[in-house]
């Protein structure tokens, strides 16, 4: 697999000259310089530079949070820049799956309602919703909690409950933002572990770590650094 | 929508929502509750009011009834020889009136009243004595206890029978046989050959009888009064009424009977026409006013109810604005929150105002009890009390839930 440009039909993530503003003029923040990156089908790519760098600002581009200033981001075949927030809703929807650091559950819903949720914006009916989700928890070793509330859990599942709503409409990139940040060493572990088998079953993941040892676990590490790709290593 | 269950799935959400924060929750019902509270309550109250004084109305004869009396033609001064020779309201009147409009009249009565001494084995008293004629005895809302009422002949001649109220016949028989025995009207013997049912109402429990007076009536045939005790050659009458139910033809029967007393009397305005226009107008506003009174009450409870829940609503936004960004990143639109946010409001306001209707009718109740009129609720006070409480809940849960779901997802996930 090709590491940068080149515009392959089995790329899910390809940007080209990608800039973000802040602010306007005198006041003005380059959060982001012109990033180019590809992100292939199925692999395993970490996002690592240290905090400012502009990496969560191209994380919220890629994940279709924001729109970037210029340049031009195609997600799984699809144009982003350009579109309402409706549609890119819908995009987040169904493209993209998001694990972060907090969890970010819905305190106040079931485990399982939590996972059916992403599939409720999508449209699945109910019955199938639920089996969907009921599946996932499976997947993700934690089927015996689906009526329990998140404050109930412990870190590492509720980031295991995270994952399962990550993937409740089959996303074409799965986005994770430091997973592993509030957890300890042990259940931190746990959790790489389960994405390694997501990878390794074919998901495509973008990791966003500032932790070296997190981000050897991938195939490509590509470091963000005043808003510029600085180095890119490894190759698939 | 309905095949993902969707609005379901809100539904639920927004109960859970309104359940996590029950004394939020509370709080902004509260404010609904009362202004559908109010809204309900001053409705039936007037409500209740209208049909008591309505049935007042009815029973003293109601609206239905067009009066014409002879008023004084000279003020000061001699007469002129005009107005010496008018003749005064008289039977003619009566008759040329009814042939205006026959099919509207359902009925007219003449009224000649005498003051006499009237006397009896067991009382002796100066009574107003009412010569009554047509169908004065239907048309007041009399009816015949004892005996039998006046037959057409007995009208027609002026014989000398009576029929007594319940306070008349107490107090010239207290025995209670009145019935054929006779009295002396001046200087007149008469035959008692009925009497009526006693008039009873009261406007509130409590309250003295208001038609006490109706059982005073001595009446006997008008034909008799003028012929045997003050009646003079040209028959002249006290009163003449006109008893038409469609009240839309009232009004131009009144102006053409007008003209035709105006035009028999030689052109003398010396009678006096009930003021129907004025009668419908008074009847047609009457509780309006009260109405609206309740209404604004009502509405500025809800106006009221409704700013404090824009503000309830902005202040736990705040605390909001992540679980917002965290839907957002999941995939839900901003139509979606907007959705969200505006089905628990609209629960809130369904569930308050629910309980606001019950307080509402516990509230009149209370009410209308405590000033001892019988509870009249309609269908359409509830229309308005709910309808109104939806509409505001409705338009004061745009603001907040328009400005939850223009949440940028990426600033609202990053809020702390």
């Amino acid at each position: 697999m090709k590491i940068i440009s080149g515009s392959s039909s089995s790329s899910i993530i390809q940007t080209q000259g990608l800039t973000k503003v802040y602010g306007a003029n005198g006041a003005a923040v380059h959060a982001l310089r012109g990033i180019d990156l590809t992100v292939e089908k199925g692999e395993f790519v970490a996002l690592i530079g240290p905090s400012g760098s502009g990496k969560s600002t191209l994380m919220a581009i890629l994940g279709c949070l924001d729109l970037p200033t210029e340049g031009t981001y195609t997600l799984d075949g699809r144009q982003v820049q350009g579109l309402t927030g409706g549609e890119l809703a819908r995009i987040r929807n169904e493209k993209v799956g998001f694990v972060f650091q907090s969890y970010n559950l819905l305190p106040k819903a079931s485990i399982v309602r939590n996972v059916e949720l992403p599939m409720l914006y999508a449209g699945v009916g109910r019955r199938e919703r639920r089996e969907r989700a009921l599946a996932l928890l499976e997947k993700v070793g934690i089927a015996d909690k689906a009526d329990k509330l998140p404050a109930t859990l412990s870190g590492g599942q509720k980031q295991r409950v995270a994952v399962a709503r990550a993937l409740a409409n089959e996303p074409a990139l799965l986005l994770a933002d430091e997973p592993t940040g509030a957890l300890d060493s042990r259940t931190g572990a746990e959790v790489l572990d389960l994405f390694r088998e997501l990878h390794q079953q074919g998901h495509t993941l973008l990791l966003v770590t500032h932790d070296p040892s997190i981000a050897a676990l991938a195939e490509r590490r590509v470091e963000i650094r005043d808003g510029l790709i600085a180095m890119i290593e490894g190759v698939a | 929508m309905t095949g993902s269950g969707a609005f379901r799935e809100r539904l639920l959400g927004a109960w859970v929502e309104l359940r996590e924060n029950l004394g939020r929750s509370v709080l902004q019902a509260v404010g609904v509750l009362l202004g559908v509270a109010s809204v309900l309550g001053g409705f039936s109250i007037s409500d209740s009011m209208r049909r008591q004084s309505d049935k007042m109305f009815v029973k003293m004869g109601g609206l239905d009834k067009l009066n014409i009396q002879p008023r004084a033609a000279i003020r000061e001064g001699q007469p002129t020889a005009l107005q010496q020779a008018n003749l005064g309201l008289r039977d003619a009147d009566a008759i040329g009136g009814e042939a205006l409009k026959s099919d509207a009249i359902q009925g007219v009565s003449r009224q000649k009243g005498a003051r006499a001494r009237v006397v009896s084995a067991y009382a002796d008293q100066d009574r107003s004595v009412s010569g009554i004629g047509g169908d004065y005895i239907p048309a007041n809302g009399y009816g015949i206890a004892q005996g039998r009422s006046f037959s057409n002949s007995e009208m027609e001649t002026g014989a000398p029978v009576v029929v007594l109220g319940t306070e008349a016949a107490n107090t010239f028989f207290p025995k209670g046989d009145a019935l054929g025995q006779s009295l002396k009207i001046g200087n007149l013997p008469v035959t008692v050959i009925g009497t009526f049912e006693e008039r009873v109402f009261r406007f509130q429990e409590g309250q003295g009888n208001q038609f006490w007076w109706r059982n005073r009536i001595i009446a006997v045939p008008a034909n008799l009064v003028q012929r045997r005790m003050n009646g003079d050659t040209y028959r002249r009458v006290d009163r003449v009424t006109f008893r038409i139910p469609d009240l839309s033809v009232m009004s131009g029967f009144a102006q053409q009977l007008k003209n035709l007393v105006t035009a028999n009397h030689r052109l003398q305005d010396d009678f006096r026409l009930d003021d129907v226009t004025a009668r419908v107008r008074r009847r047609q506003s009457q509780g309006s006013v009260y109405d609206l009174i309740f209404m604004l009450s009502g509405v500025l409870a809800l106006v009221g109810g409704g700013i404090v829940n824009v503000n309830i609503q902005m202040a736990s936004l705040k605390e909001r604005v992540r679980e917002v960004g965290v839907k957002m990143a999941i995939g839900a639109s901003g139509r979606e929150i907007f959705k969200g946010f505006m089905t628990e409001a609209l629960l809130l306001t369904a569930l308050g105002g629910f309980a606001g209707l019950i307080l509402g009718i516990g509230f009149s109740w209370i009410i209308t009890s405590s000033i001892g009129i019988p509870l009249f609720m309609t269908p359409a006070s509830f229309l308005w009390a709910y309808g109104l409480a939806a509409a505001f809940g409705f338009c004061f849960a745009l603001y907040p839930a328009w400005k939850a779901s223009r949440l940028s997802p990426m600033e609202a996930l990053r809020y702390e």
